[in-house]
Parts: structure tokens; C-alpha cells; sequence
């Protein structure tokens, strides 16, 4: 179909579906700024989707808006020289990037006025000044746009589709299609905030509401699922159907469609929480694990709900790519998650469970508390990992069945067994980058995950153990409550808890998340020895006679030493515990500061052991196995386990051999 | 010394192999013994290790029984020294990437050893093999037999070891990992996930089919090696072959007949779990005693299946008629001599 006959017949179906709008909800959640009108449709052999698209934009700032800038997030797959694939260095998740192109073409863009942007439409490269990446782009208006007025702009696009790899694409007859139109930056007192498309970073964009018609051909009746809520469903040209969409108070919109799909549907209600009807759309293969899904979300829609407030959306739709496109699985976009599992997905692994938890409390930490994905990443992958654990930890236990193999219990959930999952990101490079900063100034990918994911939820938990939980709930709430539907940044969180707890916690999160530091903790040396009366010449009677006084002389018990260092090079409170003969302890609260602190106990019971930091307080310590001393050693442990290596190593021999 | 009654089932094979084995226990006991020796070489450094970590540590009372995964996990990440990348190499064998020569350069201590061992239990194996063969057709055999035959057949029997081991080696790398890599993005362009397993499952399956081969075959000329002194050799190679070739069937059954066995011990293990009980101190004589019986067990069954192997390859079935023999008559007829294939039976005592 030619492309003037495209735009007439969508332009006609635009016209089609201008029916009157009725709010979904009963008063907008969020001020509308940027709002988008489309109509698009999808060509399943071309693998494009045309459309027009109408923005009505507020100046929110300030100041005049001479300039609008764009994001054109699928150039980012032009070719091999945009940013994102230079970053990415041809691998995205691990897997080898296909030569499978995508882009989005601005075919019309036009002022409210009539006049034309695009000959004045400039391609911009903010973030690394790369000439060949055409993700931002900007035109100049005819006349600026005025502090609180609003604009409207209409284009017409086509976007072509990547076999999918990076959130977005096609495999065979499935769509996900996300990042897909031109969407409009944020303005803000600085200028306009327009990052580029990168290899690690997510996004950021306006609260506004989407009206959105997609045209599909027939054989996806019912098989189409998108962001907000379905308005209407009927029969198109020829053999195709019509669906459209409407969601307010979003920043985004993302649809998908998949002949296989077996939509499920169920339904949320508890007191104190909103009521959200659920929609997964799974592949036939996965249709059994339907269950586990939405016991996962219900689960987050619950304890989130409670901590963050209601989630306030009529819906919630769950997406299962289907086998080769994991790409687009894992993925967040407003009251759509993308979620991922396995033919074989053992209930103990709790696959399918985390990643809906997971994209589920993106719904928040995105979603609502709408931070900048590129320049604060740790705010939403972070905290929503942080909170993720939280569920997972209330909803299916801190424990995992283990089987004994040769004596060594395995567990069977080990893929998100707590923390040693989150340590193992983290703690390998745990000292290689600062911890919180824009997404594309990671060293690479590893780094970039560990901290961003793994370091903010560790460092969060530490938080959470220092202030208390129910401090911190009531700081996350407040954080929740005050910037829903707004853009915080870290300090906006700070304040919260600073307000919350009544003292100042500024220096926490310079330590932990705007440094490249490690904490350690360790025990150096603990000693014991049964006191003895001092020697040497002493005053008695006004003379230095030899021997001590009969006061000095009579000593008791041991004189006891523990000796704690600070290995890492963090610095943060911690706990000493020291434990003696007959049930006694001593505990003390370091400040942490200092390289070393020695304690000393003299004429007491003998010390059994000493642990630094013995509540496992601190989740940020990279090493727990050097967090205490026994005076006395315990070589029990050892000698089974040395057993039991051996006795493996018989086993190895046993079965190479028996090979050859 | 073979009735006439005796079938020759893989299943009947394997029991007689069994029978044999368990008639001339030091073969099994010499297997023990050689892997402890190997195995001993690494107590000390482990012992020193975890004694080293562990004794003054407030996790040791807990882990005497309780593993604490995430303290072992530390333990790797902050002391690579320790192992290298050998609980990679094990856990990635079967990955889609496999294990490639150049992963060998991440082991460390401990792991590394434990690699060398491998390798030196391999050449040690293959002079116990010798032993056992040779033993097993002696009628009153004993370790200085075992020692003897082992020395005498040593260096062509490290010769097949290293062949076998060879094609081990070059089966994996075309049957799995090329394959592996051929079919990755096929694999991914597949309607559905079912498909991509089943073809991952066929490529096991084919892996362990090669693998069995290649063992039979191996363990087939090294029986007709030991039970065709008269031959040359190269024919004594080739009739191994051909002894393979021929009885393909009963000699997997076999091979299948023992793994079977050893799986079921392993399970008994499992379900047992004689490492979890005990946290005094004296309770580790009785759990060394319990896993040194096991591996014990697991020589028998080890040398149970060459025996087996070997009866396979030196019996031949009774011979089908195609009419109903005659009711025995009253006078004594004399019994067929055997229901053996005499051109392969070794005469006894023969070296």
C-alpha cells in the first residue's frame, strides 16, 4: 500500500474513532501534559506500523518553548553506528544482536497553526555527540510556546520493527510493540531533558493521556493487548478489526499482539485497595503457569499496595512472549508488564513469580514515582528490586527446600536465594564504578547491572535495617504519596526519610549510593586468657617494693581482647557482639569510622567469640564469613566437610574413569 | 566353566559379571584403593582450607550440618585462589556453550588438582583394567595376578584409553557444542519451546549413544585382547571391533544393566542421606565408614560390568531349532559341550 493512500485511510480511521471521549476515571490522577491521540496500523508482512498521531502538549516551565525535541527511539536500530548499538557492543541480555533493522520515519509534522516543522527537523545527539544516531530529533516553531500554554502538533509515522531483541520487535506472527511512536521530551526550567537511546538506560516522559486505535489484522481478533483499558472492539476494511485503547495519567503506551496468545482473565480486590482486573495473555505452552502469575501479582498488588499506596489503574495486563523473543520478556510499560518463563519452571525456582513482581512494581517505581530512568537509574530499577525481594521474601518464605546430594544440600530455589543472588552481581565489582549515576556512564553492562539493581537494593536493605522497618515504610510511603505522578530525584527520597526519622541521613546515601565505596566489616583477632596479678615494682607505704599491692594481686577471670577492622572502604555504624562462657554478652555500637577498634573485657568470663555487626544489619558487607572469631576453635565443621570433598572427589574419580 | 543353562542376556550378563565380581573382591578392593590414594592427595590442602576458614568462624557450629549456601558462595567469590572456575566447568558441561579447552586456564588450587587427578586416575585406570581383565580369566586369581596382568597390558591398554577418551573428547565437541552452535539461532526462530527441548534432548541422547559407543567399543577390544592371546595384534584390535559390532544390543544392555544399578545405589544414598546425621565429633568415623562402603559397592558394580562385558562378548546364545526336540529317552544322551562360541573362548589358565 502506498504511503499517501496509507495516511488517507488512516487519517479516515483517526476521523472514525474521534467519537467523544468518556474519562475513565472519575477525576484525572495526574495533569495531563503530554496527551497523545493515534491511530495506527499493522502490516504483520512488512513488519511496520503506520500512523497519526496528534500531541497536545503544555509548556509546565516557566519559560517560552522555542524548540520541541523528540525522542525516535527505534532509529536507535538503524544501523551498527547508532549509540546504542556502539554501547551495546552487538549484545543485548547476553545474546548475539540479529542484523535486523528498525526505525521510525516522521512522514508530516505540522504546527496547530498549519505550518510545517519537518523541513526545520534536526537530528540531535545530547549524551555523546554521535552524528550518526537519530534518536532525538528537534524542530524549531513558528513561534514559541508560552509558559502554561498548550500546543498541538500532528505527524504521521512509520515505524519498521527489529526482530525482536531489545524490548520491541516481531518474532513470526508475535508483536511487541513498544518505544514505537514519536514521543515528545521533558521540558524543564534547565531546557529540555531528551537523552538519546543507550545500551543500558530506560526512559523518561510526561504524565498524559493516550487514546490509541490499532488496526490488525483479523486473525488477532482477541489476541491484542495494550497498555489501558479496551474502549472498543469492531470489524474493519476488509479482513481486518479495530481495537482502541484509552488510558489516562500515563506516560507511555505499548501494545502487542500475538495470534497464539491465551488471554486469562481474573480479578483483584482486597479492602483498602482500588479493584484491578488482570489480563495475561500466555503462550499455549506456558497457559498452566497462569495460576502462579497471578498469585505473583495479586501478591505485589497486595504488599505493594499497602507500603505504596493503591495501585490506581482499572487494569493490569500481563504479556508472556512466546519462545525466541525474550528480548521483549522483563520489560515495564504503563498497566502492561512483560513477563518470562520456562516450559520447565520448578515452582521452587519462583521464575515466572520474580519477574512478575518484579515488572509489577515498576507500576510504582516508573509507573507513578515517574523518576528519570536515564539519569537516575537506581531510582526504579533499584528500589523496585529492593521491594521486589521484600515480596518475594513475604509472600513464599525466606526459606528453600534443599536436597542432600553426597552430603551437600542443595537448594532448589537457588536462583533468587536471598541475598546470595544480589551479592553475586554486586560484590564482584562492587568497588569499579560510582554506584549511582546516569545509566550510560557505566563502566559496561556488568557494572551497570550490579549497581543500578543489585547495590540500591542491598544498600536499601541496610537502610531498612538501621532505621527499622516501619521508619521506612512510612519513608517509602511518604516518598509515594508526595510524588506520584511527578518526577523525584534521590534527594527528594532523602528528605523523605530525613522528615520521617527526624534526623539526618544525607551522609548515608552519600557514602553508599554516590560512592564507588565496599563495605567490610571483619573480626581480626579474639583472645582469652585467664588474668594474671601485674609484676614489676609497685608503691606501697611510700616505698617501690616488688609485687603488686594485695588489692592488685587478687585477680579474677580472663582478660579478654577483640580486635575489629574496617576492611572495605565505606564507613558505616555497626554492632559488636561479644559473646562469653555462661550465656553473658557485651554488645557496643561503633561508629565504623576508624581502619580498627580493639575492645577490651579484663577479670570477666572467658570470651567464647566475637561478631562484628552480629544482626547482619549491614547487607551492603561484602564479606559475612569474616564477620566473627571463635576464641576457641570449633573444627567440627571442617572436618565434615573435608569428609565429604573427599568423599566427592572418589565420586569424580569414580565416574571419569568409568568412561573411558 | 560355563553351564549349559546360562543364558546370554545383557541382564544374565551383568549378573554373572556380578557374581564374578563379588567372587573375587580384591579386584573391586584394588579400584577402592586407587581412588582413595588419588583422593587422599587432596584432604590435606582441603582440610587445611576449610580448617583455616572455618574453625574460628561463629558459622562453624551451624554448618557442621547445615550447609549455609550463601556462606560457601562468599567463600568462592572472595577466595577465587580456591577452586578457579572448576564448579563452572562441572555445572557448564551440558550449557549450550559447553566447556572449550580454553576454560581450563581459569582453574586454581584445589580445582586444578582436582583436574590433574582426573587425569592421572585416567592412566591408573588403565592399568587396572588390565588387571581386571586378565584376572577375570584366570581361575584363581589374586592381587599379585591383578598385578601382573595390569603391568603386562599396560601400554596397550593406556593406548585404547587414550583413544577412547580421544574420541570422547572430539564426539563432544561435534555431537554438542558444534551442533550447539549451529542450531542456536535456529533454535530460537522455533514455533514453540517444546521444540527447542526436544532438539536439545535429541543432541543429549545422541551425545550418550556416541559416548556408549565409543566405550563399548573400547571395553569390547579390551576383553578380546585379553581373551585372544593367539591372535596377531592388529587382528586382536579388529576382532574387538568386531565383537562390538556384533553384539551391539547385549553389550548396551549391559552398559545400561550397570548404570542402572549405580543409579539405584546413588538413590538408596539420596534417600539414607547417612552425611546429614550426627554433629559430635566421633560421628564423622561412622559417616567416613558409610561413604567408603559406598564407593566399595560402587567398584563392585564398576568391575561386575567388565566382567559382564566380558561374558557378553564370549558367549553366544543357545542355538534356536526350528523343530521339537525329542522327549530325553531312557538312555543317557550325551549333553551338547557348550552353548559357547569356541573359536573365542580362551582355554583356561591360557596367558
Amino acid at each position: 500500500m502506498g504511503s499517501a493512500k496509507a495516511r488517507t485511510l488512516l487519517l479516515a480511521l483517526a476521523g472514525a474513532f474521534a467519537a467523544p471521549a468518556v474519562p475513565l476515571q472519575a477525576a484525572p490522577l495526574a495533569a495531563p501534559v503530554a496527551s497523545y491521540e493515534i491511530s495506527c496500523r499493522l502490516d504483520p508482512e512488512k513488519k511496520t506500523v503506520e500512523g497519526t498521531e496528534l500531541l497536545t502538549w503544555t509548556n509546565t516551565t516557566s519559560r517560552p518553548a522555542p524548540t520541541l525535541q523528540f525522542h525516535l527511539y527505534l532509529n536507535a536500530f538503524l544501523n551498527t553506528r547508532t549509540t546504542f548499538r556502539r554501547e551495546s557492543g552487538g549484545m543485548s541480555r547476553g545474546v548475539p544482536i540479529p542484523d535486523s533493522w528498525g526505525s521510525v520515519e516522521v512522514l508530516r509534522m505540522t504546527f496547530a497553526d498549519g505550518t510545517d516543522l519537518l523541513p526545520a527537523m534536526v537530528f540531535l545527539s545530547p549524551d555523546d555527540g554521535n552524528p550518526d544516531d537519530r534518536t532525538v530529533a528537534e524542530v524549531t516553531l513558528p513561534r514559541p510556546v508560552a509558559p502554561g500554554e498548550t500546543a498541538r502538533v500532528s505527524l504521521d509515522f512509520r515505524s519498521r520493527l527489529p526482530r525482536v531483541f531489545r524490548r520491541t520487535g516481531w518474532k513470526g506472527d508475535f508483536f511487541m510493540v513498544a518505544q514505537w511512536f514519536p514521543k515528545i521530551g521533558v521540558l524543564q526550567e534547565t531546557g529540555w531533558n531528551c537523552h538519546q537511546f543507550h545500551a543500558n538506560s530506560e526512559f523518561f516522559s510526561d504524565f498524559g493521556d493516550y487514546d490509541v486505535s490499532i488496526d490488525v489484522p483479523s486473525r488477532y481478533r482477541g489476541k491484542v493487548g495494550a497498555t489501558g483499558k479496551r474502549v472498543e472492539e469492531r470489524q474493519g476494511a476488509g479482513d481486518r478489526v479495530l481495537y482502541r485503547f484509552r488510558q489516562e495519567s500515563v506516560h507511555d503506551f505499548a501494545w502487542t499482539a500475538d495470534p497464539d496468545y491465551v488471554v486469562v482473565k481474573d480479578f483483584f480486590r482486597e479492602a483498602g485497595l482500588a479493584d484491578v482486573e488482570l489480563l495475561l495473555y500466555v503462550q499455549p505452552e506456558h497457559a498452566s503457569q497462569a495460576g502462579r502469575h497471578f498469585r505473583a501479582v495479586k501478591a505485589a498488588l497486595s504488599r505493594m499496595g499497602r507500603v505504596l499506596g493503591p495501585y490506581p489503574y482499572p487494569t493490569l495486563t500481563m504479556v508472556d512472549p512466546p519462545w525466541g523473543a525474550s528480548g521483549a520478556g522483563g520489560m515495564e510499560y504503563p498497566t502492561l508488564i512483560t513477563c518470562g518463563t520456562h516450559v520447565i519452571a520448578p515452582a521452587t525456582a519462583q521464575k515466572p513469580e520474580e519477574v512478575t513482581i518484579h515488572e509489577f512494581g515498576h507500576q510504582f517505581f516508573y509507573g507513578m514515582i515517574a523518576s528519570n530512568e536515564f539519569e537516575e537509574p537506581y531510582l526504579d530499577e533499584g528500589f523496585n528490586s529492593y521491594m521486589t525481594d521484600r515480596v518475594l521474601r513475604a509472600t513464599y518464605g525466606p526459606d528453600h527446600p534443599v536436597v542432600s546430594v553426597f552430603g551437600y544440600r542443595i537448594a532448589l530455589g537457588i536462583d533468587r536465594l536471598y541475598p546470595v543472588d544480589v551479592e553475586r552481581r554486586y560484590f564482584e565489582v562492587s568497588t569499579l564504578d560510582v554506584h549511582a549515576q546516569p545509566s550510560w556512564k557505566f563502566r559496561d553492562v556488568k557494572t551497570y547491572g550490579a549497581d543500578t539493581y543489585s547495590h540500591t537494593a542491598l544498600a536499601l536493605a541496610t537502610l531498612e535495617n538501621l532505621l527499622g522497618t516501619n521508619l521506612m515504610d512510612r519513608a517509602l510511603r511518604l516518598y509515594a504519596d508526595r510524588w506520584r505522578f511527578r518526577h523525584p530525584t534521590l534527594n527528594d527520597f532523602i528528605r523523605c526519610v530525613n522528615e520521617v526519622s527526624g534526623r539526618e541521613w544525607t551522609w548515608f546515601f552519600d557514602r553508599t549510593f554516590r560512592s564507588s565505596g565496599n563495605v567490610d566489616y571483619a573480626v581480626e583477632k579474639a583472645t582469652s586468657t585467664p588474668a594474671k596479678p601485674p609484676k614489676g615494682l609497685f608503691e606501697q607505704d611510700g616505698k617501690l617494693v616488688e609485687g603488686p599491692p594485695p588489692a592488685l594481686a587478687r585477680v579474677r577471670g580472663y582478660d579478654s581482647m577483640a580486635l575489629v577492622t574496617r576492611r572495605g572502604e565505606t564507613a558505616l555504624p555497626v554492632d559488636v557482639l561479644l559473646r562469653f562462657e555462661g550465656g553473658k554478652t557485651y554488645r557496643s555500637s561503633w561508629n565504623g569510622e576508624a581502619r580498627w577498634k580493639r575492645f577490651r573485657i579484663s577479670g570477666g568470663p572467658r570470651l567464647l567469640e566475637a561478631i562484628v555487626d552480629p544482626d547482619e544489619k549491614l547487607a551492603l558487607d561484602e564479606d559475612h564469613t569474616n564477620n566473627g572469631k571463635r576464641v576457641v576453635p570449633d573444627p567440627r565443621a571442617a572436618s565434615r566437610w573435608t569428609a565429604r570433598s573427599v568423599f566427592w572427589m572418589q565420586n569424580f574419580l569414580d565416574t571419569l574413569t568409568v568412561a573411558w | 566353566m560355563v553351564s549349559p543353562a546360562r543364558t546370554s542376556g545383557a541382564l544374565a550378563c551383568f549378573g554373572r559379571g556380578l557374581r564374578l565380581s563379588l567372587s573375587k573382591p580384591y579386584l573391586a578392593v584394588s579400584l577402592w584403593l586407587i581412588q582413595l590414594l588419588l583422593a587422599s592427595v587432596l584432604i590435606l590442602p582441603v582440610s587445611n582450607s576449610l580448617h583455616d576458614l572455618l574453625d574460628d568462624s561463629p558459622s562453624a557450629s551451624r554448618m557442621v550440618a547445615n550447609p549455609d549456601l550463601g556462606w560457601w558462595e562468599t567463600l568462592l567469590r572472595t577466595h577465587p585462589d580456591l577452586l578457579g572456575n572448576f564448579p563452572d566447568l562441572l555445572t557448564g558441561l551440558l550449557t549450550p556453550e559447553g566447556v572449550t579447552s580454553s576454560k581450563l586456564s581459569g582453574l586454581r588450587g584445589i580445582g586444578g588438582a582436582a583436574v590433574s587427578l582426573g587425569l592421572l586416575a585416567i592412566v591408573l585406570h588403565a592399568f587396572a583394567l588390565g588387571g581386571i581383565f586378565g584376572t577375570l580369566r584366570e581361575p584363581h586369581g589374586s592381587l599379585v595376578t591383578f598385578g601382573r596382568e595390569g603391568m603386562r597390558r599396560f601400554p596397550a591398554f593406556l593406548a585404547f584409553t587414550l583413544a577412547a577418551l580421544a574420541a570422547a573428547l572430539l564426539a563432544y565437541r561435534w555431537v554438542w557444542l558444534e551442533t550447539g552452535l549451529a542450531l542456536n539461532e535456529r533454535m530460537r526462530e522455533l514455533q514453540s519451546e517444546r521444540q527447542a527441548l526436544a532438539i536439545t534432548l535429541a543432541r543429549l541422547l545422541l551425545l550418550a549413544f556416541v559416548l556408549s559407543a565409543i566405550k563399548l567399543v573400547a571395553d569390547s577390544v579390551r576383553a578380546i585382547w585379553v581373551a585372544r592371546p593367539d591372535l596377531p595384534p592388529v587382528s586382536r584390535f579388529f576382532a574387538g571391533i568386531a565383537g562390538a559390532l556384533s553384539r551391539p544390543i547385549r553389550l548396551f544392555g549391559v552398559l545400561l544393566s550397570a548404570i542402572v544399578t549405580t543409579l539405584t545405589l546413588y538413590a538408596i544414598w539420596i534417600v539414607a542421606d547417612p552425611s546429614a546425621g550426627g554433629e559430635a565429633r566421633f560421628a564423622l568415623v561412622p559417616l567416613i565408614l558409610t561413604q567408603q562402603v559406598f564407593v566399595f559397592l560402587r567398584s563392585l558394580i564398576k568391575v561386575g560390568y567388565y566382567a559382564g562385558i566380558s561374558e557378553a562378548l564370549t558367549r553366544t546364545p543357545s542355538p534356536e531349532y526350528s523343530y521339537v526336540a525329542a522327549p530325553p529317552s531312557a538312555a543317557p544322551v550325551a549333553a551338547p559341550s557348550a552353548d559357547d562360541e569356541p573359536a573365542l573362548e580362551n582355554p583356561a589358565g591360557a596367558v
